[in-house]
């Protein structure tokens, strides 16, 4: 389907079509408004917003660009107001006795451009004195724009081919691939730990089902071993479902509709394959997204564990033998704001990480308070806006990685490592390297009592 | 002179304060009603119930969250402190209670009170001009946010002079007049303006957390109100 660049990202054309777009928006805005929980929230922010500025001084695109629209207060002013104008009685009485703001052509566009600079990281909304969710309103209008069809199309492509596609996921990885991919990981395991590791598929009443970001597949070899190889030395049950084996959800970017329908294909599957539990990779939105799944799964929806919380329970266990040897080079952990801002998993990857490097070190702030990779809320995957992201967007985080003097950033979650690599590749610093944890993992795993014997002829030889 | 102060420290007084405290128990019964709808209406009823009372907490007693632009939340801080001390711990004001309504409570030493006041008359100047020096709330700035700060002085200055007469070039009746006045449009515009977080503080934690708790299938729902239930993506 054509597309055309009208934002700063590509849509596709029936995006841009039409004169109606104000009509629609607000259509697509009551429907929401409606059978979603988000009125309230609204409701009470259109009333208190104190446009103190507060939140100003903790996002990391304001810091670097200085732009008022950039102002997560100002960001978020774009979608109160129409709900202020259209859905609120006040609003109403006042537009028609004093006439005032109407939603134009031009406003929305406005708003299509300035939600998608929002990565939507919630850094701010620990900052604001009257409790202002800016992330869940960047969430929501991208939902309201998203129904009209603004939508950048490198999301809704992924999504179209998830969920309408052949593959069913979004990287349109064939099955057949799939599976060779890990018989080469599998052959890969053998020739440099000399360990006979398996990536198991469609294993019925495994305790998990793996659900990595399916890019891991095609981009992240060494996570995926280093996956296996956890799974493989503490014992774990766990199997790769053929009928699904994606965790992305970028509905979680753009769309609660299609979020619930990623998420449903999910639980599908684990029923399927009469499993109790799902596993997910190192990917943060994946995960936040799994953590919706009692939300549409109901009370007795399978449980969801991220690989970092189940390496770091086996971890304590004594179920991941280590090597003597550190990792020599200097070491830090970026966090992806999905899993960390909320606290859930902070220290988890760090007791590891201090357990198995020689030189650890904290980039600041971190944790709970971490900027953002500068790629969050799905635009990463948005190609054409790499310039913006490696630059204004990602400048707080390529600062962070540089005082720290790393030679090894640690991220676990394929959409920050993809912008961490291109964020140091834009911003001089090539010779950093960016990866997951359990591919640091997998060098100092001690494999041991699981390498296999010498063949007979190697013996032999000897 | 002696009417018109009769005037707006009696029919005016209670006409402000009852529309204020219709106006905030109606965004209060809003508030909770919503909530109860979206709590109701959630996919997942799992709160986490600890962290939203401590996050709640936190912002209603912002002691611990001064670092992040120290002395604007400084200055913020301590003029709340007056603002909500002041007129309602004066013993002055208790007095009028006790005589109107016949209910009283412990006041504030007068000196304590008297710095207070100074305090927020300071503080109130100093946010003005904070918020007109910052690039970033000058430009979020709505006409209410210059003004509240310094309507609010007004009364704190007229209570002032009326409490210190030797400071007062004016007469007393005048002054005290501009007093009430200025704090029955203040009353007034509670639940108008932003004001109304005195009473809607507590729950904003609340509705951020409720929303983002969706109900199982408004995804579905919205799809079928557009009409797109069967389209393709």
């Amino acid at each position: 389907m054509a597309t055309a660049q009208k934002y700063s990202y590509n849509v596709e054309q029936k995006g841009l079509e039409g004169s109606d777009k104000p009509r629609r928006f607000l259509e697509a805005f009551s429907a929401i408004l409606r059978h979603g929980n988000y009125h309230v929230a609204l409701d009470t922010f259109s009333r208190l917003s104190a446009k103190c500025g507060r939140c100003a001084a903790s996002c990391q695109l304001y810091e670097a660009t200085g732009a008022e629209e950039d102002i997560p207060c100002h960001r978020s002013e774009l979608l109160l107001r129409v709900f202020r104008r259209y859905f609120t009685n006040a609003g109403v009485l006042k537009a028609k006795l004093f006439g005032g703001f109407t939603l134009t052509d031009e406003y929305v566009d406005e708003m299509a451009e300035s939600f998608y600079r929002c990565t939507a990281c919630r850094r701010c909304k620990a900052t604001c004195p009257v409790g202002i969710d800016h992330a869940l309103v960047t969430h929501l209008a991208r939902w309201v724009l998203a129904e009209i069809d603004v939508i950048p199309r490198a999301l809704l492509v992924s999504v179209r081919e998830q969920l309408e596609g052949d593959s069913g996921n979004t990287s349109a990885i064939p099955v057949p691939a799939l599976k060779d991919t890990c018989e080469f990981l599998e052959e890969e395991l053998d020739d440099l730990y000399n360990v006979d590791i398996k990536f198991p598929f469609d294993e019925e009443g495994a305790e998990f089902v793996f659900f990595p970001a399916v890019s891991d597949f095609i981009m992240e070899a060494d996570t995926l071993m280093g996956n296996a190889a956890v799974m493989h030395t503490s014992g774990g049950s766990w199997t790769i479902g053929t009928g699904n084996f994606d965790g992305i959800n970028y509905g979680l970017f753009y769309s609660d509709r299609m979020m619930e329908k990623i998420v449903g294909n999910v639980l599908d599957e684990v029923k399927r394959l009469k499993a109790k539990k799902i596993l997910i990779g190192e990917c943060g939105h994946a995960t936040r997204s799994a953590w919706y799944i009692p939300t549409f799964g109901g009370p007795d929806a399978p449980d969801v564990v991220n690989c970092l919380e189940y390496a770091y329970e086996q971890f304590k266990k004594g179920k991941i033998p280590l090597k003597d040897e550190k990792i020599p080079e200097r070491v830090t952990y970026h966090d992806p704001c999905n899993i960390a801002r909320s606290g859930k998993i902070v220290d988890q990857p760090r007791e590891i990480l201090r357990a198995i490097c020689a030189d650890y070190v904290e980039m600041t702030p971190g944790g709970t308070e971490n900027y953002c990779c500068g790629g969050g809320g799905g635009t990463v995957s948005i190609d054409e806006i790499r310039e913006f992201r490696t630059g204004p967007l990602g400048q707080r985080k390529a600062d962070q990685i540089r005082a720290t003097g790393a030679q090894i950033v640690i991220s676990p979650c394929a959409n920050c490592k993809k912008q961490l690599k291109e964020l140091c590749q834009d911003n001089g610093m090539e010779d950093v390297e960016v990866m997951g944890l359990h591919d640091l993992l997998l060098r100092v795993l001690d494999f041991g009592e699981w390498e296999k014997a010498p063949e007979a002829e190697d013996v032999a030889a000897d | 002179m002696d009417v018109w102060l009769q005037w707006a420290m009696g029919p005016l007084f209670w006409t402000a304060m009852a529309f204020m405290v219709l106006g905030l128990v109606r965004h209060v019964g809003l508030t909770v009603w919503g909530s109860f709808r979206a709590y109701r209406r959630a996919g997942d009823k799992r709160f986490p119930v600890g962290k939203l009372v401590g996050s709640t907490l936190h912002w209603l007693v912002p002691v611990g969250k001064v670092r992040n632009r120290g002395f604007f939340s400084l200055t913020t801080v301590l003029f709340h402190a007056g603002v909500i001390l002041v007129p309602l711990f004066l013993a002055g004001h208790i007095q009028l209670w006790r005589a109107g309504v016949g209910i009283t409570w412990p006041a504030l030493p007068n000196g304590v009170a008297t710095t207070l006041t100074w305090v927020v008359i300071a503080t109130a100047f100093a946010l003005v001009v904070q918020r007109a020096g910052a690039k970033d709330s000058r430009a979020l700035s709505r006409f209410q946010d210059y003004a509240l700060p310094l309507l609010i002085v007004i009364p704190f200055l007229t209570g002032f002079l009326v409490m210190h007469p030797a400071w007062n070039p004016f007469g007393r009746d005048p002054v005290l007049l501009v007093h009430v006045l200025s704090a029955d449009l203040l009353i007034f515009l509670v639940p108008l303006t932003k004001l109304s977080h005195m009473i809607l503080m507590p729950f904003t934690q609340l509705v951020s957390e409720l929303a983002w708790h969706f109900p199982e299938d408004a995804g579905s729902r919205v799809g079928v109100t557009l009409g797109k239930e069967n389209e393709p993506i």
